[in-house]
């Protein structure tokens, strides 16, 4: 393998030439977002591609009151939280009793949750929303928090089935022994244990559901209630873009999602894969 | 212990939320679509009128259901191809190196977990008609493309935009599904092939290839269902002129259809483009399964 090495250098060379060339495509727009995001309205029309020459903090105040950006990150944080806990916890029940307890529909019950994976939001759109109308949840965070909790309950459950089975059966007979109910080994041996599973599930609904735009779009229309991504849909309207706004909204709505996923990115990107395989 | 495992009233606490939100929120909402698509809904009484096939039959002969379908066929096949060749590309190349590879890998993935609405006002300044791309190209003495406002062509240039832009945020994903493919083959099969003096296009051709083909067929199909769904990016871009543009795809067009100012309620006609959405996802589907359907190798 030593000989080999001479040889396999310039292509070597020529893959990090690419990459580092990809890199850029990739991260100069978010420096771009970060550089303009300080400009004020005349420099941003002027030299949109210079270096800021004077730094308008102000824009981040501005973006922050006058798009409602601060009521809109609370909204959104309250909707993807509860949607996150109660993920995790109904999901990871049900993926418990399909992988280790014995019934005969467990099969059947995983196929069931696992088609939900495939249905787009986009069909039951329609429906939903006349329900939602007529028992008062539009206009509503719950209203957002019932079908993103369904939409995310499948890959929660694919996931964590697949952490529970690899438990090892001694640990729970071990447990049975000691005089443990199901409930006492679900909750204090199996959900403790799979605490990795865990995590990356919710990073995952975290993220999805922090980003979704359609359905917060529809299901809400009262401005104090909009999420994160529908506030900043509102930053262009037909006629004319408050770009000194706009670009610290961006900056605003994406940081949190950058720093989360700059701490746990490997993490991310493993439980996604995973979690879009799906087989 | 057995005993404990089949305990009945425990499995149906645990599974029983789970199941009871799919049925409510997925599958009697999906029914309920089923029957509004074959429904006239009126405004004024909130009724739904039973008119059969009429909601598709006003559809087939609407023109810009014509263009929305034209256009999400175009980003189904461009996203496709494109993740296809682009996604390989990257996963046979960044398994190629070591040294940092996991950097490339976390930044060319990262657009995926931003929220696409905020990269679709980035883009959309950046092709904006007179700031951004074109402030440089102008200043380079170039000609200044009007970028999202060009409707010439039967598949418009902001199509094309659009299109790349979706690349750019979402082959990340593709990457990751055959990198975690390609890793997963045997180091053994390509020293074996080293040793009979086969090249390293020679392996690629005859041993990544063939045993990627399985995942080839699964992030395929992902990208289908998420071509065919794309919405938040080409609504951030563009919002509520899409229709003038002759932008639409099917999820624009439904949402507009169903929900805005403009638009109006008809939810039975949105309801019926949701149906040949569904429709269209399970057609892909199963044609990219048949296409790409291998037996897995032993690897």
């Amino acid at each position: 393998m030593e000989k080999n090495k001479q040889p396999v250098r310039v292509s070597t060379v020529l893959i990090y030439v690419f990459f580092c060339f990809m890199m850029v495509l990739y991260l100069a727009p978010i420096a771009w977002i970060a550089m303009t995001s300080v400009k004020d309205r005349a420099s941003i029309y002027k030299s949109p591609f210079g270096w800021p020459t004077e730094f308008h903090w102000e824009n981040y105040a501005a973006a922050w009151t006058g798009g409602k950006l601060g009521i809109a990150m609370l909204n959104s944080l309250f909707v993807c939280g509860i949607t996150l806990i109660l993920t995790i916890v109904i999901g990871s029940m049900a993926a418990f009793a399909i992988a280790r307890m014995k019934w005969k529909l467990s099969g059947a019950a995983m196929i069931y949750i696992l088609i939900g994976m495939m249905i787009p939001v986009h069909c039951v759109l329609i429906p939903l929303f006349v329900r939602f109308a007529n028992i008062g949840l539009n206009n509503n965070l719950w209203g957002l928090i019932i079908p993103y909790l369904t939409f995310s309950l499948p890959t929660c459950v694919f996931i964590m089935s697949g952490f529970f089975r690899s438990i090892p059966n001694e640990l729970l007979e071990s447990a049975c022994m000691d005089g443990c109910t199901i409930y006492q080994i679900f909750f204090k041996i199996c959900f403790p244990l799979a605490r990795t599973g865990l995590f990356v599930t919710g990073l995952m609904t975290f993220i999805g559901n922090w980003n979704e735009l359609l359905l917060a779009l529809v299901f809400v229309s009262d401005a104090n209630k909009k999420t994160l991504p529908v506030a900043l849909t509102k930053f262009v309207t037909p006629y004319q873009t408050n770009y000194d706004k706009m670009f610290p909204a961006i900056m605003i709505a994406i940081i949190p999602t950058i720093i989360v996923y700059s701490l746990f990115s490997n993490q991310i990107v493993d439980g996604l894969t995973t979690g879009a395989v799906k087989g | 212990m057995d005993k404990l495992l089949r305990d009945k009233k425990a499995i149906i606490l645990f599974v029983a939320p789970a199941l009871i939100l799919f049925t409510v929120v997925l599958f009697i909402p999906i029914g309920t679509s089923f029957y509004y698509a074959l429904c006239d809904y009126d405004k004024k009484t909130m009724t739904y009128h039973f008119i059969g096939l009429g909601n598709f039959i006003r559809l087939f002969k609407d023109k810009t259901m014509f263009i929305a379908f034209k256009n999400s066929m175009f980003f189904l096949v461009f996203s496709c191809v494109s993740q296809l060749i682009f996604g390989l590309l990257f996963a046979a190349l960044l398994t190629n190196i070591t040294k940092g590879r996991n950097l490339f890998k976390n930044v060319i993935y990262l657009p995926c977990v931003l929220s696409s609405a905020a990269l679709g006002l980035l883009w959309a300044f950046l092709f904006h008609a007179k700031v951004g791309i074109n402030n440089l190209l102008g200043a380079w003495g170039l000609p200044q493309p009007a970028w999202l406002y060009s409707t010439s062509g039967f598949i418009t240039l902001p199509m094309w935009v659009i299109a790349f832009v979706a690349l750019w945020q979402y082959v990340g994903q593709s990457m990751m599904l055959y990198m975690a493919q390609i890793s997963g083959i045997n180091k053994s099969l390509y020293e074996a092939s080293y040793i009979d003096g086969a090249t390293k296009k020679q392996a690629f051709r005859y041993i990544t290839l063939p045993l990627v083909k399985p995942m080839i067929g699964t992030a395929m199909s992902l990208n289908a269902i998420g071509s065919l769904k794309f919405f938040d990016l080409i609504y951030s871009m563009l919002g509520d002129k899409t229709e003038n543009l002759k932008m639409d795809v099917l999820a624009t067009y439904l949402y507009r259809t169903g929900f805005s100012s403009k638009g109006g309620n008809h939810y039975g006609r949105a309801s019926a483009i949701g149906v040949i959405l569904v429709a269209l996802c399970l057609i892909a589907t199963a044609v990219i399964n048949k296409i790409f359907k291998t037996e897995n190798y032993e690897m």
